[in-house]
């Protein structure tokens, strides 16, 4: 059986003492539902001597309607946030993310917070230390090279989560503390674009919520592509999130992901949209805008050429769903 | 109380990944709120299973897999892939399929842990054990536990499944044998005796 | 050869639990990695990081001076070659001088915990010198230096393992009679078996000088003869207990290192030693479907019968010789039925690479071939505008007769297996009438019922089962048969509580280890239940000879009115007089002694032609498979959605319908699975390092989940085989060859598109579509435009 490395485990109750342990521990690392980061570590990825836990801590659960804005808990399961009553009325794009991540056990351990805060993924990188070291490792993690551009100092490693690029599309915002005190940053301004911390969060943050806006003129779609129905990570995931005045749309958003190491939100789409009834014609120039702008790179074992025509076509696939 | 304690072989030699043992020194101290558990590298940990609770000696790194199969005995969680990709692990947390070859042991003190040893009562198989057995729905058998506990998770809230729900709840447990469809009759079974009033 | 006795069965041919069922749905069921012995230690194996090395030295100073470390080894203490083919020893338990891919073992340690192994391995300090990597069959084959292994004789090249060339009637003649000849390129990628349970093994070597090894194979007996002789131990000192087995489908059919680690180990440590595989070295143990690169030529005459076939094939075999010797016979063998070829020539060549071995995978050597086969037939039918499913039907070969290759040909429900699928199907009224994006598709195809011939050659039997009664009415089964999820063991007691009147549950059946059960060769090529199910019949039938003797004695009347059924001994002239059979077993223990009996099985001796390579292929009975498939393909994703697959299979007889449909779903599933989404496929220089597995986990080597898996139907078809057990032949492997072609010949109904090359996934589906509207846009393909045998 692949082990994991040792390491201490702490289970604090609230978000200070999480953040006191993380400033005592040093090398600490937070983990939630633990479907990302112990997989990882299974493989050698991170080895951090301590962990704290943070499943204990009932500040991030919840999910309230309040101000005008939806207010998720981090550490609410995927599941939970697929099946939520107010997720469901005010962001149903987000409980359709959620529910389609990974496998249904995955969903039950899973958080909104940890798929936010999903380490970024590649080939030469999701793989054993023994497969990694016979590789001659890569710039993410022991090594100098990459071997997806084999030039540049860049890590490429492709940002795989489902939730963000909803949240972006619906403008939320996340609320993190830290040792500093807490601060709000727009999911769109969480990702950067270096695959090797691909987080404007410190590591000593602790991502306690996501708040989205609730808009009833908002429409929201999301589409997403992997080879199997379940457990596996999306190859291309999209969402969209179009404001409306009656049939004539004023603002359109797209943001696509598992193409780089973060979600990359689609230009020019408004002034293609604004002022449009939402038709095929208007679709079909959406998603040919959309083409235009996205090159998948050899960051995951799928024909390259492929993912890149499966955008227009998954653009499009959104895009309907806001049609009434 | 029923209690059973193991010590693994390196309970008491835990070092961190360059080979040096854990010296006191390098434990955090107890933070100010003190209520927070503190990671010690090792300690006796206390497992609610199938009703009985154990306390079990087991380092930190452990898993819940590892703990249930090598400190408490109980084999017939499976370990298929090692990291959370085929679902031969599935284990119930409060009644929701988790996967336990990706649950640090400790998280586990917080839930109660059904497992396919649990789901019987006493010697009368759970109705979809025993549809399993009469529809050939394990061939191999290794998948199965991890599966029941899905389909167990499914019965619980839901005993009139359709085949697609059935499919939706299984579609994190990977069978190489069967081609699914012995299960499907079996679960639909079970949900019929279930639906009957059978216990 | 031994013909159904009664057919009025109180047992056979009824749906029955299986004797683990429960034990394995209450989580009780054992498997190796489910044992713990006291003082356990666990060892781990050091591997390879180089495609292709020398080794120039190994230092395990550091490593055996790690506190908790027990044992290090390495190949110099197994200095000794094995194979699982007696004629290819090519490997060692761990690398002697020379790696040969990715993960090829090189050392071992054993450790008081995994921790403590896996730390120990990196203390070992290898030196290689690095040789140049053969990465494809084609290089290989063209190599003139650095062979992967030393060529048998001095000019050859050492990359070859094995070429088989042979030909059956003029084929040359045949084509240039044809009035039309179908030529196609094909390519089968690799696949691997993916049982979810990973190998696992434990060695105890005792003070005494015996050495036991519980291991996770399909091979007791194969592993027991190379353990000893890898060892230098005496056989009669080794026993292999073989615990429940959680899936293989030939994936653990030969030795595998770790085996010959954990035995190793605990000889020099005194203490049980087990090894588990981390899903990872499952990948690298592999020996699973061989990428085939074929050439076929089809030729029909003028009606639409098959004229000649010629075939070329080059298979990748990676780095060891495993089955391989057998998968370059088998390529060519099993592919004479279930149609009549007036000429045959196969031309077939299986070379080393620098990868993990292939070997046999459910449906050995014959899966490849059969897609590609089955594809050109249905090309041919289309060109000469036939129905596919009637152009099958004009080509059948018959029963009891003779393939071109000269194999025996018994019981065939071939037709019948067809007419299932196409009612089934609705296919007349559906076939190339469907809207464009969803077609249907028919293959066929054949499958021996065992291999006529054990892997070393020897005149003993190839299964043998004990039993023994006591005088409980207690019916003990001693089966050397490997239970590996297919039934096996269920079925002998099944087989002896029909012929000795027993409940099922009064029957226990003792397995899986040497030291008690007769040798049954393994579970491989499909030969179980109608091996050991024959040796079991004969062992049962002699009991119940001695219990209706000694009945019919006591009762005064002739022995064969005396029935054994239901538990109980019944007078079948006078209903009324009956025994409980356990009073009936204890008049018979008082009349012959103490009840036991043995049975053997062999092969009948004349079923294959007596040309070199004749026999393999030979089997004493064949199987037979007819899928429809129904897919609907999306032309923008290259999504292929296999809707359903009905699936028609000539098991002879089924002795528990429930067990033979699980096994047609289970291979309609694993070949859905190979024609869809699974590659075992190896980094190249441009993608990181040549010769590295591509994904070696179970998230990325994609294996269906029941969302993706299509929904199947099954049809048993019982021809009665003359020879089987009660007429039962294999249902184990045949029934997985007809997806993959089924699949392709619906995909060409649905857009109009030929799929030569596997896997259909959605870029490569995507590719050849983008490729066909360039070339002049998609169609539907046009319905058949004549009759069987109307001429054009």
């Amino acid at each position: 059986m692949l082990r994991l490395p040792p390491f201490r485990y702490h289970r604090p109750v609230t978000v200070s003492e999480a953040v006191a342990l993380h400033l005592e521990c040093e090398t600490g690392q937070y983990v939630a539902g633990g479907t990302d980061l112990i997989p990882n570590m299974k493989h050698g990825l991170f080895e951090p001597p301590d962990l704290i836990s943070l499943r204990r801590v009932q500040e991030l659960r919840g999910v309230e309607r309040r101000n005008g804005e939806l207010r998720v808990g981090a550490g609410e399961t995927l599941a939970s946030i697929a099946t939520d009553p107010l997720v469901l009325e005010h962001a149903p794009a987000l409980a359709a993310a959620a529910g389609q991540v990974a496998g249904p056990q995955l969903r039950n351990a899973g958080t909104l917070g940890g798929n936010l805060c999903l380490d970024t993924r590649c080939t030469y990188y999701n793989q054993t230390r023994f497969w990694r070291e016979a590789l001659g490792f890569c710039l993410k993690k022991d090594g100098s090279v990459c071997h997806v551009t084999k030039v540049g100092k860049k890590c490429v490693a492709a940002h795989s989560a489902d939730t963000p690029p909803v949240l972006m599309s619906l403008d939320a915002t996340v609320e993190l503390t830290g040792p500093d005190g807490s601060r709000e940053l727009p999911v769109a301004d969480l990702f950067v674009t270096d695959g090797i911390w691909n987080s404007r969060r410190e590591p000593s943050e602790v991502l306690c919520a996501v708040r989205i806006p609730v808009r009833p003129d908002r429409r929201q779609g999301y589409a997403k592509l992997r080879q199997r129905k379940s457990i596996d990570f999306p190859l291309l995931t999209v969402a969209v999130a179009a404001d409306m005045a009656g049939d004539v749309v004023t603002s359109v958003r797209g943001v696509v992901t598992a193409l780089g190491a973060r979600p990359r939100v689609l230009s020019g789409w408004d002034e293609l949209a604004q002022g449009r009834r939402l038709d095929a014609d208007l679709i079909e120039a959406l998603a040919a805008r959309a083409h235009e702008q996205c090159r998948p790179l050899e960051n995951m074992i799928v024909d390259v050429d492929w993912r890149r025509a499966m955008v227009p076509v998954y653009v499009r696939k959104a895009l309907a769903q806001l049609v009434r | 109380m029923p209690t059973l304690l193991t010590a693994f072989p390196d309970f008491r030699q835990l070092s961190d990944r360059r080979g040096r043992p854990w010296r006191t020194s390098d434990r955090p101290s107890t933070p100010a709120p003190g209520s927070a558990h503190v990671g010690q590298g090792n300690g006796v940990v206390r497992l609610k299973v199938n009703g009985d609770v154990y306390e079990v000696g087991v380092p930190e790194h452990y898993t819940l897999l590892e703990t249930l199969r090598y400190g408490i005995g109980l084999t017939g969680s499976k370990q298929g892939c090692d990291k959370g990709d085929c679902g031969a692990c599935t284990v119930l947390a409060d009644g929701h399929p988790i996967l336990s070859c990706i649950t640090p042991v400790w998280e586990a003190e917080a839930f109660e842990v059904r497992t396919v040893e649990g789901l019987a009562d006493g010697t009368r198989p759970h109705p979809v054990q025993d549809e399993f057995d009469l529809n050939g729905a394990a061939q191999c058998g290794f998948c199965t536990p991890g599966i029941l506990c899905s389909a167990v998770a499914l019965l619980d809230r839901n005993q009139s499944p359709t085949r697609d729900e059935i499919r939706e709840a299984l579609s994190g447990n990977l069978c190489r044998c069967t081609g699914y469809t012995k299960i499907y009759d079996a679960v639909e079974a079970a949900a019929g005796r279930l639906r009957e009033g059978a216990p | 050869m031994i013909r159904p006795s009664r057919s009025d069965h109180r047992v056979i041919g009824h749906p029955q639990r299986k004797i683990e069922g429960l034990a394995k749905s209450t989580g009780r069921a054992v498997y190796t990695d489910d044992i713990t012995l006291p003082g356990m230690l666990h060892g781990k194996i050091l591997r390879s990081p180089h495609p292709h090395a020398e080794i120039v030295s190994i230092d395990t100073t550091a490593a055996a001076a790690l506190e908790g470390v027990h044992a290090v080894i390495t190949g110099r203490d197994m200095p000794v070659q094995y194979g699982i083919i007696p004629w290819t020893p090519d490997e060692y338990p761990l690398c002697v001088n020379r790696v040969r891919y990715i993960g090829d073992g090189v050392a071992a340690v054993a450790a008081l915990d995994e921790d403590t192994a896996n730390r120990a391995l990196g203390l070992i300090d290898v030196e290689y010198r690095e040789l140049p990597a053969y990465l494809t069959p084609q290089e290989a084959a063209a190599a003139t230096t650095d062979f992967i292994h030393e060529p048998k004789k001095p000019g050859h090249n050492g990359n070859v393992t094995k070429r088989v060339r042979l030909e059956f009637g003029d084929v040359d003649d045949g084509l240039d009679e044809s009035e039309l000849v179908v030529e196609g390129d094909y390519f089968f990628e690799g696949t691997t078996h993916t049982p979810i349970e990973p190998h696992c093994a434990i060695g105890l070597f005792e003070g005494d000088g015996k050495l036991t090894v519980w291991s996770a194979t399909q091979v007791p007996h194969y592993l027991h003869r190379e353990l000893a002789r890898v060892l230098d131990l005496e056989g009669a000192k080794v026993r292999v207990v073989q615990p429940l087995v959680g899936g293989a489908f030939g994936g653990k059919s030969e030795p595998f290192d770790l085996e010959f680690c954990v035995a190793k180990l605990s000889m020099m440590t005194g203490r049980p030693v087990k090894i588990l595989y981390t899903r990872e070295e499952v990948f690298y143990a592999h020996r699973g479907r061989h990428p085939f690169h074929m050439r076929y030529r089809t030729g029909v005459d003028g009606e639409g019968k098959l004229k000649a076939v010629d075939a070329e094939i080059l298979l990748d075999g990676g780095a060891y010789a495993s089955f391989g010797l057998v998968t370059t016979y088998y390529a060519g063998q099993l592919l004479c039925a279930p149609y009549a070829l007036p000429a045959y020539r196969f031309d077939s060549t299986r070379v080393y690479t620098n990868k993990p071995a292939c070997g046999p995978k459910r449906g050995h050597g014959s899966v490849q071939p059969r897609f590609a086969f089955e594809v050109q037939m249905d090309k041919l039918a289309e060109r000469v505008g036939m129905d596919p499913i009637e152009f099958r039907r004009l080509n059948f070969i018959g029963e009891d007769t003779r393939t071109i290759n000269e194999l025996r040909i018994t019981s065939n429900g071939f037709l019948e297996c067809l007419e299932a699928v196409e009612r089934a199907s609705d296919w007349k009224a559906r076939f190339r009438q469907l809207p464009f994006g969803q077609g249907l598709g028919i293959a066929g195809s054949t499958y021996i019922s065992g291999t006529n011939y054990p892997i070393y050659p020897n005149d003993m039997p190839q299964s043998g089962v004990q039993i023994q009664i006591d005088r409980s009415g207690r019916v003990a089964v001693f089966s050397g048969g490997s239970e590996i999820g297919q039934g096996c063991d269920s079925v002998v007691a099944y087989i002896a509580a029909e012929e000795l009147g027993v409940p099922i549950s009064h029957v226990r059946v003792l397995r899986g280890d040497t030291d008690f059960t007769p040798v049954d060769l393994g579970a491989y090529s499909s030969r179980v239940t109608f091996m050991l199910g024959n040796a079991c019949i004969q062992a049962a039938r002699e009991l119940r000879a001695k219990v209706q003797s000694a009945v019919g004695e006591a009762w005064e009347c002739p022995p064969d009115r005396v029935d054994l059924l239901g538990g109980l001994a019944v007078d079948t002239a006078d209903p009324a007089r009956s025994l409980p059979i356990a009073e009936a077993f204890n008049l018979a223990e008082a009349r012959f002694g103490t009840l036991g009996a043995t049975g053997s099985y062999n092969t009948p001796k004349d079923v294959h032609g007596e040309y070199r390579g004749g026999t393999i292929g030979a089997s004493p009975a064949y199987s037979f498979t007819a899928h429809v498939a129904e897919v609907r393909v999306d032309v923008e994703t290259g999504i292929v959605e296999v809707e359903k697959i009905w699936i028609a299979h000539d098991c002879g007889k089924a002795l528990n319908p429930v067990l033979v449909e699980g096994q047609m779903e289970g291979s309609a599933y694993m070949g859905y699975a190979e024609a869809l989404m699974e590659e075992q496929i190896f980094k190249d220089a441009d993608h990181g390092r040549a010769g590295l597995h591509n994904a070696p986990s179970l998230l990325d080597y994609r294996i269906p989940t029941s969302l993706d898996t299509p929904a199947m139907e099954s049809f048993i078809v019982e021809s009665n085989d003359p020879e089987g057990p009660y007429g039962a032949k294999e249902a184990g492997e045949g029934p997985l060859h007809p997806s993959i072609p089924a699949i392709a010949n619906a995909i060409y109904d649905a857009i109009g598109v030929r799929l030569d090359r596997l896997p259909f996934s959605p870029p490569n589906v995507w590719r050849r579509i983008r490729e066909a509207e360039a070339g002049g846009g998609l169609t539907k393909p046009g319905a058949p435009s004549r009759e069987v045998g109307v001429a054009p």
